[in-house]
């Protein structure tokens, strides 16, 4: 039996209004994603790719269209659903890692899980097998000022795993790291895809980061190509 | 991890900032307690028993006018009236100081416990004083000022009158609002300046705190329309109308402490205005992993409101201090005896910092509620 869509959408666009022009993001898009798949978009800079993120991400809403993840209706959802929703469902990776500079690999790890019921210990617990996971359980003290670029991404996959979503979205995870550190990010994205099950979906400008993914698809003036 | 420990991380994250924020908090609200204090002082009605019986009888032109001695006996005839007692500045100077460090009043010592109730001072020394035509009495404050003690000998010079003084210190006394001032025989000041038969005011006492109102319109019309108009009027009154003579001095300190909470206002709102621009993307993706707008409200608030109380402790807490253990009369040199942070203006002070917090953190709480993720992630990029 061939896996269930996790994402669903159908006739989605977005248009952007600047002052006096509207700007079409996304037009008339439909898309199926099944579970534990590894997307990767691509397209060059402005086709819609990362609006197509942020919406099935549920931190964007479409102008028209349906975008249903694990069946639910992410555009009816008000801003407080829309943010545990968030919580409980999606693990987000950033081109620019964006940790919190202030709190160690630990403590950013553990960010979402304030919003948990989970007490102290078994918080511990799911940020040190996080970190774990992505081979920086040493680093667990260090700031972000003390790691490595690679390693900065690593804890950040890790806080995106740490809820354990069923949606990974990376919005070019790989663009400000080297070469060998983009490989190993690529390669945890991957395992996740292929052993934990997670369906990750990728922006990329880079092929070689494209062909980690399952599938690629390509988006130009907000529209699918293929 | 807790959410205590979060909001304290980002809160001191710029630690000179910080610093900077809570030290111009502290000192503002220093500086808001000390006006205060200031104004309490120096407006505060005299709450002691004999200040409830007391009327002050001055010149209807102005303090600085003398009234003529006979008015005493037309003033004691008056229904009401126990005991009247002139009262005479003296300006005498001490040793080879320049000016007034401390009043000199002449007055009738046989009146003394009769008028000023509140005057501790042993019986022994009142009686020396009374039968000493000489003798003086010394507030604690001066005596202590200028380590004199009982039987010492002081020699004053008046600045206003022909004369210079020597007393003999029959006693000192302590109790009443001001412990600094002299008082003296007005007899002995009428010798020395040739009975020009003149005082300078009058206090009255009268029988019952319902006398009062009736007492003060007859006397102030015992001497309507002659050569020597009085001003009668509660002790309180009188003191009021001795401050007023500064000026608007309540309008004054009023004005200036809404100045300093205005100004803190706008300190405390770009400081956080800032903190909280510097960081959009870090909340933008604290949204993104599921805080929600009042939690992230809830953050910019207890920071805010931190930086302000912390401010507080150190600015009300200091001023307390310095104000309850320090010696403010040496501070002011004798211009304030008494220099008491209340509780009510501790919890103004805590008040004016609490809504200082939350005012200044009304504009970025707004700013990042407004902020999408998308937007707020592109910041800085």
């Amino acid at each position: 039996m061939a896996p269930a869509n996790i994402v669903t959408i159908r006739k989605l666009s977005k248009i952007y209004r600047q002052g006096e022009i509207n700007v079409t993001a996304l037009h008339d898009i439909s898309l199926d994603i099944q579970t534990g798949e590894f997307l990767t978009l691509m397209g060059p800079s402005g086709s819609g790719k990362s609006t197509l993120l942020h919406i099935i991400a549920g931190i964007d809403r479409p102008t028209s269209g349906e975008c249903r993840v694990q069946d639910v209706d992410v555009a009816r959802l008000n801003e407080s659903q829309l943010a545990d929703w968030r919580n409980q469902n999606v693990g987000f990776v950033f081109q620019t890692f964006n940790l919190i500079p202030v709190l160690t690999a630990f403590e950013n790890v553990e960010l979402p899980l304030l919003l948990t019921r989970l007490n102290r210990k078994q918080r511990r617990h799911q940020v040190e097998t996080a970190l774990d996971l992505v081979g920086l359980a040493d680093r667990a003290r260090h700031l972000p000022r003390q790691l490595s670029g690679g390693q900065e991404q690593r804890v950040a996959i890790a806080r995106a795993l740490v809820t354990s979503p069923s949606l990974v979205v990376a919005d070019e995870p790989t663009g400000n790291l080297d070469s060998q550190s983009a490989h190993d990010v690529l390669g945890i994205l991957q395992t996740l895809s292929k052993t934990a099950g997670k369906t990750v979906i990728m922006v990329t400008h880079d092929p070689k980061a494209a062909a980690f993914g399952s599938r690629t698809i390509h988006l130009e003036k907000g529209e699918l190509t293929e | 991890m807790t959410i205590g420990s979060f909001i304290l991380k980002n809160a001191l994250r710029n630690k000179r900032r910080a610093t900077l924020s809570i030290l111009s908090v502290a000192v503002s609200l220093f500086l808001l307690v000390t006006l205060m204090v200031a104004l309490r002082e120096l407006t505060l009605p005299p709450e002691d028993i004999g200040a409830a019986l007391r009327i002050a009888v001055r010149s209807k032109i102005s303090i600085a006018n003398v009234l003529p001695a006979r008015q005493r006996p037309i003033i004691e005839r008056i229904p009401g009236v126990e005991a009247v007692s002139p009262f005479t500045f003296f300006w005498g100077t001490f040793k080879n100081e320049e000016s007034l460090t401390f009043a000199q009043f002449a007055m009738d010592p046989m009146l003394l416990r009769v008028l000023f109730v509140e005057l501790k001072l042993p019986d022994k020394e009142y009686a020396d004083f009374e039968k000493d035509r000489r003798a003086c009495i010394i507030g604690k404050l001066t005596a202590d000022k200028y380590h004199l003690k009982v039987g010492d000998r002081i020699t004053l010079a008046s600045a206003i009158y022909q004369a210079t003084l020597d007393f003999n210190i029959a006693g000192i006394y302590s109790g009443t609002i001001d412990d600094r001032n002299m008082l003296f025989h007005h007899k002995y000041f009428d010798e020395a300046t040739g009975d020009l038969g003149q005082v300078g005011m009058w206090w009255v006492k009268v029988k019952s705190p319902e006398d009062m109102p009736r007492v003060i319109t007859a006397i102030n019309q015992a001497f309507a329309n002659t050569s020597a108009e009085v001003r009668a009027e509660s002790e309180r009154a009188f003191q009021l109308g001795f401050i007023s003579m500064w000026g608007n001095i309540k309008l004054l300190v009023g004005s200036i402490c809404t100045v300093v909470v205005f100004t803190l206002i706008l300190v405390s709102g770009s400081t956080m205005s800032m903190a909280i621009r510097e960081r959009f993307r870090e909340l933008a993706v604290l949204k993104a992993i599921g805080f929600r707008r009042r939690e992230l409200f809830a953050f910019i608030l207890a920071e805010s409101f931190g930086l302000a109380m912390f401010g507080a402790l150190i600015g009300v807490g200091g001023a307390y201090a310095l104000y309850t253990y320090g010696s403010i009369a040496k501070m002011t040199n004798g211009i304030f005896i008494t220099f008491e942070v209340t509780p009510k203006i501790v919890g103004i002070g805590a008040l004016v910092a609490a809504c200082l917090g939350i005012v200044a953190s009304i504009a970025p709480a707004i700013a990042v509620a407004r902020m999408s993720v998308v937007n707020g992630l592109k910041t800085l990029d």
